[in-house]
């Protein structure tokens, strides 16, 4: 029992870690996912396929190989100190990781926000054409809701993963809470930490689950 | 006094060419229906006079507002400032309605009025009030497109398009997407916009109704007009062997 509240409390500062690192990876991954859907639609050659080759490489390599290249990477490529990556108390490697992160997620996301705004009826943009709305109206007003609503499943997927794919930043040492409990595991030697980070792990998932059931039940107005 | 002047339009999609030369003029109150066999270029047509599709030659204006003219034997089109006035003057009904279905009835008719028109959202409605009730969907304004039958989302998607109170009003196949019991309502609120000097042209099938509610009957087939003229004469007495062989099949 005693075991356990120990164990609990130290997990607490590595969950709070995993929590922003989630949270982080979220607000930049999606508006970069938009940008990166936009890219990868471009009439510009050029950008098109430098966003597809961005893409391919991200999900065609390990999230685990990014996440020590964004980290390492500064240092073997341009023999930059780490330590004066960090802004203020803010340790380089917790920004690595959300960059890592935020990257890779960003071609994930990308890929799904363009499949969605792709299956939108031409009829909607001609509709929207005729009635005299800008570009920017037609996309904010007319095309982005209902292609929310229409990639929304396969965000909640993301997002699941993402919690997750958190754990891997304990590759570069983030001390997130799966790098927290295999400490304790292996000092207590005993896997009852595993076994609580990863209740924790379920737990963070049942309640986006039930946040994104909630947003999608509130678009549900409409077919 | 023309609202709409087509004038030598020529279209083509790569090799095809789906718009030989096309000359039409609508006037002020008229309603011009426009008939003929499917491929005829009916759809493109329309399309090209309500911005969706780009000409290749020719001449197209509305009132004052001129879209395209045409230099040297190419298509020259207005500013992208002037383009979104032109679009202020037409309104274009489709046959698949194209209403927005993540906003409510009421919203699918205000939404250009605020934020293109920038009419203050209390006069929007009003105006929206008027055309539902005129539709008698006043009931409806809160309610969703996809709770609607296909007539009544036809209805708003003519509110939609006479909300901005354009000078012409262009309908293609309005009924065609429709089972025949509520064609007859969509055409009776065509025929009372007709009845209230509404300009319009209107692609179709329904020959009695042309008859009936257009003032002139065009005739278009592999992308001419073959024959043009009174409704009622056009569909009793066609003088082109092309247009008897068409009707005849109705
Ligand atoms: N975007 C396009 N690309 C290529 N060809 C097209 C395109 N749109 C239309 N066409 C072709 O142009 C021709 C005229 O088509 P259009 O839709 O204008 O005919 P229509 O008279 O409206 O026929 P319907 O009565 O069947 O509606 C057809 O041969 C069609 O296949
Ligand atoms: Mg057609």
């Amino acid at each position: 029992m005693k075991d356990l509240l120990s164990i609990l409390t130290q997990l607490g500062t590595g969950f709070l870690t995993t929590i922003i690192l989630f949270c982080l990876t979220l607000i930049f991954s999606i508006p970069l996912g938009l940008l990166v859907a936009k890219g990868r639609m471009s009439k510009n050659i050029v950008i098109r396929s430098v966003v597809r080759f961005y893409i391919s490489i991200m999900r065609g390599t390990p999230l685990m190989l990014q996440l020590l290249l964004v980290y390492f990477g500064p240092f073997y490529l341009f023999g930059i100190k780490l330590r004066d990556l960090g802004i203020g108390k803010i340790d380089y490697r917790d920004i690595a990781a959300v960059i890592g992160f935020s990257i890779n997620y960003a071609a994930y996301f990308g890929e799904i926000f363009r499949s969605g705004i792709q299956s939108m009826p031409k009829g909607q943009y001609e509709a929207a054409a005729v009635l005299g709305f800008s570009k920017s109206q037609t996309y904010f007003r007319i095309i982005l809701p209902q292609v929310i609503k229409r990639v929304l499943p396969a965000v909640t997927n993301e997002v699941i993963t993402l919690v997750k794919d958190t754990s891997l930043a304990y590759s570069i040492a983030v001390v997130e809470m799966f790098t927290v409990a295999k400490q304790i595991s292996a000092a207590q030697t005993s896997v009852l930490a595993l076994f609580v980070a990863g209740a924790f792990y379920y737990l963070f998932n049942f309640i986006v689950e039930i946040i994104m059931n909630g947003i999608e039940k509130k678009m549900s107005y409409y077919q | 006094m023309s609202v709409l002047e087509m004038k030598d339009i020529h279209k083509s999609f790569g090799s095809l060419e789906v718009l030989k030369g096309i000359d039409l003029n609508v006037d002020k109150g008229e309603v011009v229906a426009i008939i003929g066999p499917s491929g005829g270029g009916k759809t493109t047509l329309l399309r090209c006079a309500t911005t969706l599709e780009t000409i290749d030659k020719g001449q197209i204006k509305i009132g004052d507002d001129e879209l395209v003219t045409t230099v040297n034997d190419k298509a020259v089109y207005c500013s992208k400032k002037m383009l979104q006035d032109f679009r202020s003057k037409f309104g274009l009904v489709f046959q698949g309605f194209n209403l927005f279905p993540h906003f409510s009835v009421r919203r699918n008719i205000t939404e250009a009025l605020i934020h293109v028109h920038k009419k203050p959202a209390a006069e929007a409605d009003k105006i929206c009030d008027n055309l539902l009730s005129k539709m008698g969907m006043l009931d409806k304004a809160d309610a969703y497109p996809c709770n609607l039958s296909g007539g009544q989302q036809q209805r708003v998607g003519i509110a939609r398009a006479l909300a901005t109170n354009p000078e012409i009003i262009f309908f293609d196949e309005p009924t065609s997407a429709l089972d025949p019991e509520l064609t007859a309502g969509i055409l009776k609120v065509i025929r009372e916009l007709a009845e209230e000097k509404m300009t319009m042209v209107i692609v179709t099938h329904e020959m009695s109704f042309a008859r009936d509610v257009a003032d002139r009957i065009v005739f278009m087939e592999g992308g001419v007009i073959v024959e043009q003229g009174p409704a009622k004469e056009l569909i009793n007495n066609p003088k082109n062997d092309r247009t008897k062989e068409f009707l005849a099949g109705y």
